[in-house]
């Protein structure tokens, strides 16, 4: 795995908002999309990285029955509000199927790769891996290759959902730009698997007594929401979507694995695990240096860098409330003082694909930025 | 090959920047009213009337409905067992059924009368001002009849009971 520098095409912003519809390269004046430079890696390495991502989604999936069936003490244990229980339990049973989700890798290019984190539930940066840095490589350098099926699987995974002549309503907070240009781009995929769709603000949705009603007061039956379940339960329709007044995906088992107090169970179920990195509820099982992360965040909020006790490290944020998880420190890779993490996407479950963010310190925040990359 | 053999897109992009467009129609006058046939109208109004806003309605129905030269593709739109066959000019095509037109005065004068066709999940729909506007439900009755009742009879929609939390931060996704 080596970082090059590489020469940005000339036009690519004018380009990339007008072919692509990429609207959010750059956030808040900061250099979002970053094809200064591009991440090389062999063939091997792509290897380990989708065989570790492979394994790590079996183990999620085995996670998830486990906790559906031991139940309360479990999911006491993640934090996982008690109105949701019956939900998680009905949506595993009846095979509810997922879309997507993104694990957060640390490799360098030898070792194994180890788990950072599991984005289960409401991963974004998927537009930039599918198409934006698949648009780059096809200009700089077709003849090259890339760990990136990412779009060819969403199509696939939407046609064998089973949703037939329904709607889906593709719900993000109002005003989020990168938000919405995820949700438009699922959206574009669904399309093309002969979908019927339709976008609304979350803040919009209505309740009629019975079923969720769009703008037009059109039933919402299926509601692909980019919005996490811990907050959907906990607002005031919260009851309605539960009680499966629409098909949700993600569907709410992805509850069990979206907050980081399942990182503590994967490690308690597959201890010593290669891609796991130890992990617990509790402070004082690990040696050296700690990262204490809040069961639930996003974007690298409240994270916390301890060497014995000592913060040596810390983002800040809103996040903490519901307690906090204790996963051992990995030194991250660090190229050119760019600090690079692995988002490994699963599509129906199947490994398919990756994109690189980095970032200046060795904790990936919202400041990070997208980089391409291709292999050999 | 691991990557995508092509990146095709229909709803980003320069292909369909035309797509966004999209408003949210007429709202239907508060006096309108909605009769399965002539009959129910006469109840109501006199029969010249009744008829003659019938036969618009009809018109409006043969003229600008919606066609699908296969009935699946009709019934996606408007859902299984909503679309009739019709022919012109030597061909035949699918199109929603009608199930009786809606009247009433418009403002600022005049009188107006629409089709009113079955919708997907129930719905009752009418076209107006190019588009479609949900305007009640058809509630079924058993024996194939159907009880048409309008949306504001329906229990008003409440909204914002999603999105409070992500005002506490920066972003939902992650």
């Amino acid at each position: 795995m080596q970082r090059l520098p590489v020469t940005p095409r000339a036009d690519w912003r004018a380009h990339v908002e007008r072919d692509l519809g990429f609207a959010f390269h750059t956030i808040d004046g900061s250099a979002y999309w970053d094809e200064t430079a591009c991440y090389r890696l062999t063939s091997a390495e792509v290897d380990a990285i989708e065989a570790a991502t492979g394994e790590l989604e079996q183990m999620a999936l085995a996670l998830v029955d486990r906790v559906v069936q031991t139940g309360e003490q479990d999911l006491e244990r993640l934090h996982i509000p008690r109105v949701a229980w019956e939900a998680i339990a009905a949506s595993w049973h009846s095979q509810e199927k997922n879309l997507y989700g993104r694990f957060d890798l640390a490799y360098r290019g030898e070792g194994p790769p180890k788990l950072l984190e599991y984005n289960a539930d409401t991963p974004t940066a998927l537009f930039e891996a599918a198409v934006v840095q698949w648009d780059w490589l096809q200009a700089t350098s077709p003849e090259r290759d890339q760990f990136n099926s990412i779009h060819e699987r969403l199509i696939e995974a939407w046609a064998n959902f089973g949703i037939g002549a329904k709607r889906v309503d593709f719900a993000a907070v109002r005003n989020h730009a990168e938000d919405i240009g995820t949700i438009e781009y699922l959206r574009d995929t669904a399309i093309q698997a002969k979908l019927e769709t339709a976008r609304i603000a979350i803040e919009d949705i209505g309740w009629d007594g019975q079923s969720f009603r769009d703008l037009d007061d059109r039933p919402i039956d299926v509601l692909f929401k980019l919005y996490p379940w811990e907050w959907l339960v906990g607002e005031e329709f919260g009851q309605h979507l539960l009680s499966g007044a629409a098909q949700v995906i993600e569907p709410a088992w992805k509850m069990v694995l979206s907050n980081k107090a399942a990182l503590a169970l994967l490690w308690e179920m597959a201890p010593d695990h290669p891609n796991l990195l130890p992990a617990f509820l509790e402070p004082g099982h690990i040696a050296g240096n700690v990262v204490r992360k809040p069961i639930y965040s996003r974007e690298g909020a409240n994270i916390q860098v301890l060497d014995s006790g000592r913060v040596v490290a810390e983002t800040d944020g809103g996040y903490g409330a519901e307690g906090f998880v204790y996963q051992a420190h990995v030194e991250m890779p660090a190229f050119d003082g760019n600090y690079p993490v692995i988002g490994s996407w699963v599509i129906a479950s199947r490994p398919s694909g990756i994109g690189i963010r980095e970032d200046t310190t060795p904790i990936t925040r919202d400041t990070s930025r997208f980089v391409p990359h291709f292999f050999e | 090959m691991k990557k995508s053999r092509s990146v095709r897109l229909v709803l980003l992009g320069s292909a369909s920047a035309a797509l966004a467009a999209c408003d949210n129609g007429g709202a239907l006058p508060t006096n309108a009213q909605f009769y399965p046939t002539v009959n129910e109208c006469i109840a109501d109004l006199d029969a010249a009337t009744c008829a003659d806003a019938k036969a618009v309605a009809d018109r409006t129905q043969a003229v600008e409905a919606p066609r699908f030269g296969q009935k699946e593709q009709c019934e996606q739109e408007f859902g299984v067992g909503n679309c009739e066959t019709r022919q012109a000019a030597g061909s035949s095509f699918f199109m929603p059924m009608m199930m009786g037109y809606m009247m009433g005065n418009m403002m600022g004068g005049g009188r107006f009368s629409q089709p009113v066709y079955r919708g997907p999940n129930s719905t009752a729909v009418m076209p107006s001002g190019g588009r479609l506007l949900n305007v009640g439900r058809f509630d079924t009755l058993g024996a194939g009849r159907a009880a048409f009742r309008p949306a504001a009879q329906i229990t008003p929609v409440s909204r914002g009971g999603f999105g409070s939390t992500a005002m506490n931060y920066r972003a939902a996704g992650g």
